[in-house]
C-alpha cells in the first residue's frame, strides 16, 4: 500500500512537471521552433543544475553547519547564479549557463516564471499549514506581539531608507515601502526547531511566538499588496496622494478579508465537492489548480499572486482533507521550493552591494531591533518579564519565504534595485543565522513570566519520552501514535516539512510530538498526561498483536531461505 | 468532554456481586447486554478479555479500566461498577480494585474513545473523589460525582 501511495505521489509530480513544460512550450510556440528549442534546452539544463546544487548545498548546510536547508539553497543560488559561476561561458553552449536577463531581473523570464510558480506552491502550503487554532487560542497576546513587531519593523525599515538612501525622501517612495515591508515577515520554522530542541514549544513564549508569527505572515502579505499597488501608481508616473494610498490599502484589505471569509465559510462545501472526485491525487491536483487560479485572480485585482495562493491554503487548512493535501503536495513542494530559494539567491549581485555595504549593516541592525523591541514590548505588557519578552522578540527574528517573495516582487517591479535586493537577502541570512544561538541562550535562566501573570497556568507541563532501538521502529510507532490521535478526532499538524515535529490539537488540548532518531517525545500539560499515556500505551500494546501475528506467519529464516533459493540457478537447471 | 452523553444512572452497578477479575468483567458485560447496548455478548466479552491478556487494566489506587474494541457495539458504551471490598485485578500497585469503568467501542471507527477513559481517570485522581464515590448510596449520586 505504501509503495502504491509513493508511486501515486511520483506520478503526480511527473504530471505537474509535464504540465509546466507544456505550458512553457505553448508560450514560446510563436517564437519559432529553433529558438524555442534552444530556450527549452537552456531551461532544462539550468533546472538540472539548480535542483542538484540546491540539494547539495542544503544538505551541507544542514549536516555540517547545523543551519536550515533554505539558507544552503540561497547560498547555492548565489554561487551558481549569473553574478558568480553562472556567468562563465560554457564551450558546448557557447554562452553562460545563467545568462543575465533583460530588464530588472538578472535571470531569464522562463526561470523566473518557474520561481513564481514555486512561490505559489510554497504559499499555498504555508496557508495549509497555518496554525489557526493556536492563533485563536492565544489571539490576544499573539495579535499584540505580531502587530507590534510589524508596525515597528516596517517603520524602522522605511525610516532607514528615508534617512540614508539618496533620492528617497518620503515614506511612500517604493524603496522605502519595500524596505519597510521586507522587515515585517517572520519565518517560524527556524524558531520552531529551536523551541522544540529546548522543549519550549508549549511554553508561554513558544505559543506566543507561534501565534504572533501567523499574524506576521498575514500582515506581511497584505502589506506587500499595498506596497505593490502604491509602486504601480508611482511607476506609471502619477502623483501619489494619501487618499489614493487609502484606496489601495482598502482594496488590499478588502480582497484579503472577503476572500478569506468566503474561503473559510465555503471550505466545507468545497471539500465535499472535491471529495466527489474520489481520488486523493485528483483532489490534490484540483486544489493546487484552484490555488493557481486564485493567485491569478489576485494579480488581476492588482495584488500579489501569493495572496491568492495563501488564502486558498488557509481556507482549506481546517478541513479534514488538509492533512491529505499536505501529504500529496509534499512531492511537488519538495521539488519546486528549493528551486525558488536557489533562484532568489541567484539574484544577489555582490558588486552592486559594495556601494551600500554600510547601509546594509545599519538596515540589518534596525530590522533586528524592530522585531526584538516591536514584539518584546507588547509581550512585556501582556505579562512576560524582561527575560520572557526578549525570548519572544528573539523568536520572531528569523526571516524566510515571505521576505524573499516581497524582495523578488520589488525587484521584478523595478521598485528596488539589485543593491537593495542584495541587502534584503543578506539581512535575511544574518537574522536567520544569529537567531537560533540567541534564542537558545535566552532560554537559560528561570521563568519568562512576571509573578502575577495570567499566562502562568500554561507553564506546568509534562513530557513522555519513549526510546526505541532504531529510528525505523520509532518512525513506525510515531505514525501509529499519530493515527491513534486522528482516530480520537484530534487535528494533527506537521509543523515543518523538514523536521519531525507535530502539533496535536483538539479543543483546549494541545500536545507536541517530536521524533529524533530513535526517540519519541510527547509534551503536554500535566492535565492531559493521562490521555497521552493511555493512547500511547494502547498503541504499544497493539504492537504486541502485530509481532505475534508476524511470528505466527512462518519462521522468518524459512521465508528468507525460500526467497534466497534459486538465485544462482541458471536457465539450464531451471529447464531441467 | 461531557460524560453524561455516554453515561446514565442505569449504566452504574452500585455493588458488584463478583469476587474475581473474570467475574467482574462478565457481570459488567452482562449488565450492558441486558440493557440492549451489546449485540453479541460473547464477542464483547472476548474483546475485553483479550485486552486484559496483553496487560491488566487494573491501574492504581483501586481503579480499573477494562475496555475493548469489537463489532458488537455501534457506538462508545460505558458502565461503572463499585465493589467496596475490592477484587484482585492484577493492578499495577498490587492493591485490590474497587472502582471499575468499562468501555466498549466499535472497531475501525474514529471517536473520542480513549479520551473518555482519560477523562474518567483524571476525575478519579483525587482521593477525596474516590472516597466519596465509594460512599455513595445511589446510582444517581455516583453519576453526579463523575459528572461534577
Amino acid at each position: 500500500m505504501r509503495l502504491i501511495s509513493q508511486n501515486r505521489r511520483k506520478n503526480f509530480l511527473v504530471f505537474l512537471f509535464f504540465f509546466l513544460a507544456m505550458g512553457g512550450t505553448a508560450l514560446f510556440a510563436k517564437e519559432g521552433t529553433q529558438e524555442m528549442g534552444q530556450k527549452m534546452t537552456l531551461l532544462v539544463l539550468q533546472l538540472a543544475i539548480i535542483v542538484i546544487a540546491a540539494r547539495f548545498f542544503g544538505i551541507v548546510f544542514s549536516r555540517f553547519f547545523h543551519q536550515p536547508r533554505v539558507l544552503g539553497e540561497l547560498v547555492a543560488g548565489m554561487t551558481i547564479g549569473p553574478y558568480a559561476l553562472g556567468a562563465i561561458s560554457l564551450p558546448l553552449l557557447n554562452s553562460p549557463l545563467f545568462p543575465r536577463g533583460e530588464g530588472f531581473l538578472p535571470v531569464t523570464p522562463e526561470l523566473y516564471g518557474l520561481a513564481v510558480i514555486a512561490s505559489i506552491v510554497l504559499l499555498f502550503m504555508s496557508g495549509l499549514e497555518t496554525d489557526l487554532p493556536t492563533f485563536l487560542r492565544f489571539s490576544l497576546v499573539g495579535t499584540a506581539v505580531g502587530v507590534g513587531g510589524v508596525i515597528l519593523s516596517f517603520f524602522l525599515g522605511a525610516l532607514i531608507a528615508v534617512l540614508l538612501l539618496p533620492g528617497v525622501d518620503s515614506f511612500i517612495s517604493p524603496p522605502a515601502l519595500f524596505l519597510g515591508a521586507l522587515s515585517t515577515a517572520t519565518s517560524v520554522g527556524i524558531t520552531a526547531r529551536v523551541l522544540n530542541e529546548r522543549r519550549k514549544m508549549s511554553s508561554p513564549e513558544g505559543v506566543t511566538i507561534l501565534a504572533g508569527a501567523v499574524l506576521d505572515d498575514v500582515l506581511g502579505i497584505v502589506i506587500l499588496a499595498v506596497v505593490v499597488g502604491i509602486s504601480r501608481v508611482n511607476a506609471s508616473g502619477s502623483e501619489m496622494e494619501w487618499a489614493h494610498i487609502g484606496t489601495i490599502a482598502l482594496k488590499a484589505f478588502g480582497f484579503w478579508i472577503i476572500c478569506t471569509v468566503l474561503g473559510i465559510l465555503s471550505a466545507n462545501r468545497l471539500t465535499r465537492g472535491l471529495k466527489w472526485l474520489r481520488s486523493n491525487d485528483a483532489i490534490a491536483g484540483v486544489a493546487l489548480g484552484l490555488a493557481l487560479f486564485l493567485a491569478g485572480l489576485a494579480e488581476m485585482a492588482g495584488l500579489a499572486m501569493i495572496i491568492g495562493a495563501y488564502i486558498m491554503g488557509l481556507s482549506l487548512s481546517q478541513t479534514d482533507i488538509a492533512s491529505e493535501l499536505r501529504n500529496r503536495i509534499h512531492g511537488v513542494y519538495n521539488f519546486l521550493v528549493p528551486v525558488f530559494f536557489c533562484v532568489m539567491g541567484m539574484m544577489v549581485n555582490f558588486a552592486a552591494m559594495k556601494g551600500i555595504l554600510i547601509f546594509g549593516v545599519i538596515y540589518a541592525a534596525f530590522a533586528i531591533m524592530g522585531k526584538v523591541i516591536g514584539c518584546g514590548v507588547p509581550a512585556y505588557l501582556m505579562g512576560f518579564n524582561l527575560r520572557g519578552a526578549f525570548r519572544v522578540g528573539a523568536g520572531m527574528l528569523p526571516r524566510g519565504e515571505v521576505t524573499l517573495i516581497i524582495a523578488g516582487v520589488g525587484l521584478s517591479a523595478g521598485a528596488i534595485g539589485a543593491d537593495l535586493f542584495g541587502v534584503a537577502i543578506v539581512t535575511l541570512l544574518i537574522a536567520s543565522i544569529i537567531a537560533p544561538p540567541i534564542l537558545v541562550k535566552s532560554f537559560d535562566g528561570g521563568s519568562g513570566l512576571r509573578k502575577e501573570s495570567l499566562l502562568k497556568k500554561e507553564e506546568k507541563g509534562c513530557r513522555i519520552r519513549l526510546e526505541f532501538p532504531s529510528p525505523h521502529i520509532a518512525s513506525f510507532i510515531r505514525n501509529r501514535i499519530i493515527e491513534a490521535f486522528e482516530n480520537e478526532e484530534f487535528f494533527v499538524h506537521r509543523l515543518n516539512i523538514e523536521g519531525m515535529i507535530y502539533h496535536i490539537k483538539k479543543e483546549d488540548i494541545f500536545i507536541t510530538l517530536q521524533q529524533k532518531e530513535g526517540l519519541i517525545e510527547l509534551s503536554t500539560s500535566e492535565e492531559n498526561r493521562t490521555l497521552v499515556s493511555l493512547i500511547v500505551m494502547e498503541e504499544i500494546l497493539a504492537l504486541k498483536d502485530l509481532f505475534e501475528a508476524v511470528e505466527k506467519l512462518k519462521r522468518p529464516e524459512l521465508v528468507c531461505e525460500e526467497l534466497a533459493a534459486g538465485l544462482f540457478s541458471d536457465d539450464e537447471e531451471k529447464s531441467e | 468532554m461531557n460524560l453524561k452523553k455516554v453515561l446514565s444512572p442505569e449504566d452504574i452497578i452500585i455493588s458488584l456481586e463478583a469476587t474475581s477479575k473474570e467475574e467482574v468483567i462478565k457481570e459488567m458485560v452482562d449488565h450492558l447486554y441486558k440493557r440492549g447496548k451489546i449485540e453479541d455478548r460473547e464477542a464483547a466479552l472476548q474483546a475485553i478479555l483479550e485486552r486484559e491478556k496483553k496487560m491488566s487494566t487494573g491501574l492504581e489506587k483501586g481503579v480499573a479500566l477494562p475496555h475493548g474494541k469489537c463489532e458488537a457495539v455501534k457506538e462508545l458504551i460505558a458502565a461503572i461498577a463499585l465493589k467496596r471490598e475490592g477484587v484482585d485485578f492484577d493492578s499495577i500497585d498490587g492493591q485490590p480494585a474497587q472502582i471499575f469503568i468499562m468501555t466498549l467501542s466499535p472497531l475501525n471507527r474514529s471517536g473520542p474513545h480513549i479520551q473518555f477513559l482519560a477523562e474518567v481517570t483524571r476525575l478519579l485522581k483525587s482521593k477525596e473523589k474516590r472516597e466519596k464515590i465509594l460512599q455513595a448510596s445511589s446510582k444517581e449520586e455516583v453519576l453526579e460525582l463523575f459528572c461534577s
